[in-house]
């Protein structure tokens, strides 16, 4: 090849390629989607905000790590982590044994859990005093759940005794506690908030009961995303999330979308 | 409408995202048509399969699915390379942009090609005679006989191959490039208001086709010139 070709090559490589080296490696690239509010959304004014962007933060903090952020749409998401496009994933990604074949994660931080949703004027105890659901209080009681789901099997399992009507779609679940067709729902409280209870004119509704946490059911949570084989990293990781969850971060980074948090802190054991 | 306030600028910028892609992309899907076009009519047998084949395989494929597979399997395909010659080098990354244009310019300049084989093949066999007769050289045929003659042919397909390219600009929003619907999506999580939102680059595209529209009428008028003067 002459000296002109090679000249050109390289330039055309420059000007479409990226090749890192590892001098630049204490520079982390964070895949998320972009469009996942509350947890992470562009602002009109183009700033990035949400709750795992303010998780990303405070681990890049902690470990003095430096961001840099990727939008990646969801289908895409492990593709992109393996083709080395970024280098985690902060995306409320929830942990799964399916995943885990591929890649690997931290500590959780956010939950995954169940937790009902009732009329304020049902007039019954749904709970004991230790938080378990009271088999005898749930007959009689019309359960509105989503078809197929996690909540839809642990109800099946834990209150059989529970007249339930199973619905299409998240929304439909809200539609008919509203018309009466349903008493009690059992949803995501996190949803729950965002698309009914925080809307104007559902003040006569509350979250009932404690939150729900059965992993066999519900999964662990949420974690950071990585590519295996990289230990050190990975244990850095769930080693600053149990920071941020011990000096109340994570609590506070919550309560700037929910009215409550959305972790356990039994994970900072 | 004001839930759009304070998204105008995001638009805005899209908007000349997508115009750059379309530049870009409308530039290489010309090179790839007119490279498929000499190579399905040159004489190696070579030349024609390679041509035939790329033909076949962008015509036969999903269009998002060839994005995906440039802008994945190039990044890991060119990674391998890199680290041959240098395995220190961590990660070679097509950015999204680069990824996306060459991506649909492959996939719009195989039916450029087909077009133009066609173009070529219209021109008047009497003109070529005449032209040899003239005693113009090959090259000379070329500018002055075959190409004013093959474009008049080629030009309202080549304008639909134009008009496809701005669509195809929004498949790239797959591989997290900031363009129209990308940024109608950010705006819906945070606003709320899918249908809006989805007008507007709706009505932004319809914007951009329309003026391609326009020129590609003007360019017939004009190529038909010479036969409204004979009225």
């Amino acid at each position: 090849m002459n000296i002109l070709n090679k000249k050109l090559l390289i330039s055309l490589a420059a000007l479409m390629l990226t090749v890192v080296s590892p001098a630049s490696a204490e520079k982390l690239r964070v895949g998320m989607e972009c469009t996942y509010a509350p947890f992470n959304f562009k602002t009109a004014d183009g700033v990035l905000s949400g709750y795992d962007v303010d998780v990303s933060k405070g681990v890049a903090e902690i470990l003095g790590l430096e961001l840099e952020y990727v939008c990646q749409k969801w289908d895409g998401m492990i593709p992109a982590l393996l083709a080395n496009k970024f280098d985690l994933i902060i995306a409320s990604m929830s942990i799964t044994d399916k995943r885990k074949k591929k890649i690997d994660f931290s500590g959780p931080y956010r939950d995954s859990v169940g937790q009902m949703v009732a009329r304020k004027d049902l007039g019954r105890d749904l709970f004991d005093s230790a938080g378990k659901p009271d088999p005898a209080a749930f007959k009689g009681i019309k359960v509105g759940l989503e078809r197929a789901t996690t909540y839809s099997d642990w109800f099946e399992q834990t209150l059989p005794s529970a007249k339930v009507v199973l619905y299409d779609s998240n929304e439909a679940l809200y539609l008919d506690l509203m018309n009466g067709r349903t008493d009690v729902i059992m949803t995501n409280p996190m949803k729950a908030h965002l698309k009914f209870l925080s809307k104007d004119g559902n003040d006569g509704f509350e979250l009932a009961g404690p939150v729900i946490d059965d992993v066999d059911y519900f999964g662990v949570g949420v974690g950071i995303g990585l590519r295996q084989g990289q230990e050190e990293l990975r244990d850095n990781l769930t080693g600053a999330l149990k920071t941020l969850i011990k000096n109340g971060s994570l609590k506070e980074y919550a309560l700037k979308y929910f009215p409550f948090q959305i972790h356990n802190d039994k994970w900072a054991d | 409408m004001e839930a759009i306030t304070g998204w105008w600028d995001d638009y805005f910028f899209a908007s000349i995202v997508v115009l750059k892609i379309f530049m870009a992309s409308l530039l290489l899907m010309v090179i790839f048509g007119l490279i498929g076009a000499a190579a399905k009519l040159s004489n190696s047998i070579i030349a024609k399969k390679i041509a035939n084949a790329y033909t076949i395989i962008f015509r036969g494929t999903p269009e998002i699915l060839v994005v995906l597979l440039i802008y994945f399997g190039s990044a890991i395909a060119l990674t391998s390379l890199f680290q041959l010659f240098d395995p220190s080098i961590k990660y070679v990354d097509v950015p999204p942009f680069w990824a996306g244009t060459f991506a649909i310019a492959l996939i719009v300049g195989s039916y450029a090609t087909e077009t133009f084989r066609g173009a070529f093949l219209g021109v008047e066999p009497g003109s070529i005679e005449a032209a040899r007769a003239l005693g113009l050289s090959n090259l000379q045929t070329f500018v002055y006989i075959r190409i004013p003659e093959m474009w008049r042919i080629a030009l309202p397909s080549f304008g639909n191959h134009m008009l496809s390219l701005v669509k195809d600009t929004a498949l790239i929003s797959i591989i997290g490039l900031n363009e129209l619907l990308f940024v109608a999506e950010q705006a819906t999580a945070t606003t709320g208001k899918p249908f809006t939102m989805f007008i507007v680059v709706g009505l932004i595209y319809l914007g951009i086709s329309t003026v391609i529209t326009l020129f590609v009428m003007g360019l017939e008028a004009y190529g038909r010139s010479h036969l409204r003067a004979a009225k």
